[in-house]
């Protein structure tokens, strides 16, 4: 059991849960890079955009993430994101547009610098 | 006096240990299922109402045809578990007999089934190994009760695994650091931009002190590695104290970005004395190992 640990950390993915590599936290940033995340950004019915929070469509932030290569491959995907948010939110108002948006900052010696950026990745519309 | 053992002689791996440990650990392990069921992963739960577009199965799951998840069969499981977990806490404190060794096998593989509705979405946490090692282990020992002061082998095989994967844990994490993020892990802004996605009122201050978590990185790493020595370290107090500040350092953690690996805590437990918890009122130590030894 901890060879397989093992060989998983050396040479595994995470997808050989739960033998793969410890990488809480293990990338990198440069201390003048850019940080990034993503977000999902809907237009409602009455045309308001609001921000979807990953409770509304079942998924953590990071599950999200993981799947950006997905959605921008196919941005029908995003569909499956407002299939969940109506399950899950019943009494919100619709949805007509979907956005996956990267969102970023720049950093200076390690400290942001000015106001973080948004770059619409997909777009899905029913 | 007695010689240098560790992970390389047998008898380090069977050192035998209080039964009583074990039964403390049974009731925080299947406590910690229903907290974290009921509380702190109820975002799992959430997977049930996703689409099986997004399902992204991992290599185990593949390989014995786990079922993707539905909104029915993750309720199922949802609640099976907890009901198990539950029997666990039961069974062990009224130290009933029967059954107790099946409960926490059941435990243990819908555990590990919970886990793969978790991880298959894009996302694989790393702080479950421990805990999953604890889960499995504790139905190999037998019947234990709190406060039972007997030794076995069996017991202590079971506290040494798990022990050992809780210390790996760290040391494999910086590893991974190593091996993902370069030496730029530690010389970058990699806290910055924790501190940036995550951070609380108790660590936004830090963003303007970039020497300081860049220190705090190499001392992370440092410790990660270095973890494996408290498996060598021999004095029990001294282990509870180094144990107790990596329980200070997680709450520091938490407090500062939020993150909390409460199943890798629990595994942590095994390195203290958890058997001088719910003592019987004996005074001499002879008298309570007869006792515990004459017992039905």
């Amino acid at each position: 059991m901890f060879g397989a640990l093992l060989a998983g950390t050396l040479w595994g993915q995470d997808d050989h849960f739960p033998f793969g590599p410890f990488r809480m936290y293990a990338t990198t940033q440069r201390l003048d890079g850019r940080t990034s995340w993503y977000r999902i950004d809907a237009v409602t019915e009455t045309g308001e955009v609001v921000f979807l929070s990953g409770a509304s469509y079942g998924m953590r932030r990071a599950e999200l993430e993981g799947q950006v290569p997905r959605f921008v491959e196919d941005p029908s995907l995003l569909g499956a994101i407002a299939e969940a948010h109506a399950e899950r939110r019943p009494d919100a108002p619709g949805l007509v547009e979907l956005r996956l948006v990267k969102r970023s900052q720049q950093m200076e010696g390690g400290r942001p610098a000015g106001e973080p950026t948004d770059r619409v990745m997909a777009t899905w519309r029913p | 006096m007695a010689p240098l053992t560790g992970p390389w002689s047998a008898s380090w791996w069977f050192a035998p240990a209080a039964l009583g440990r074990i039964a403390v650990l049974r009731v925080l392990a299947y406590l910690l299922v229903v907290v974290d069921l009921l509380f702190t992963t109820s975002w799992v739960a959430h997977h049930g109402d996703v689409s099986s577009s997004l399902y992204r199965p991992l290599f185990l799951a593949r390989t014995v045809s786990l079922p993707a998840p539905t909104s029915f069969g993750v309720t199922l499981l949802h609640w099976s578990l907890i009901a198990v977990a539950v029997a666990g806490v039961v069974v062990t404190v009224a130290g009933v007999r029967r059954g107790d060794r099946w409960i926490g096998l059941a435990v243990a593989v819908l555990y590990l089934w919970w886990m793969f509705v978790a991880m298959s979405y894009g996302k694989v946490d790393h702080d479950r190994f421990a805990f999953l090692v604890l889960a499995f282990v504790l139905p190999t020992v037998g019947f234990a009760r709190v406060g039972q002061q007997d030794r076995s082998e069996t017991a202590g095989w079971a506290v040494r695994m798990v022990q050992v994967a809780a210390v790996a844990t760290y040391f494999l994490a910086a590893w991974a650091k190593i091996r993902f993020g370069g030496w730029g892990w530690v010389n970058g802004a990699t806290l910055a931009r924790a501190v940036i996605r995550r951070g609380t009122w108790f660590s936004d201050w830090t963003l303007d002190l970039p020497g300081l978590l860049h220190v705090l990185q190499w001392a992370i790493l440092l410790l990660e590695l270095a973890a494996p020595l408290l498996l060598l370290v021999r004095s029990q107090r001294l282990v509870s104290g180094i144990v107790a500040g990596l329980y200070a350092f997680h709450l520091m953690t938490f407090l500062a970005l939020g993150i909390v690996f409460l199943p890798h805590l629990v595994a942590l437990a095994a390195f203290l004395p958890l058997e001088r918890l719910g003592r019987r009122g004996e005074r001499a130590p002879t008298a309570t190992a007869l006792s515990g030894a004459a017992g039905p």
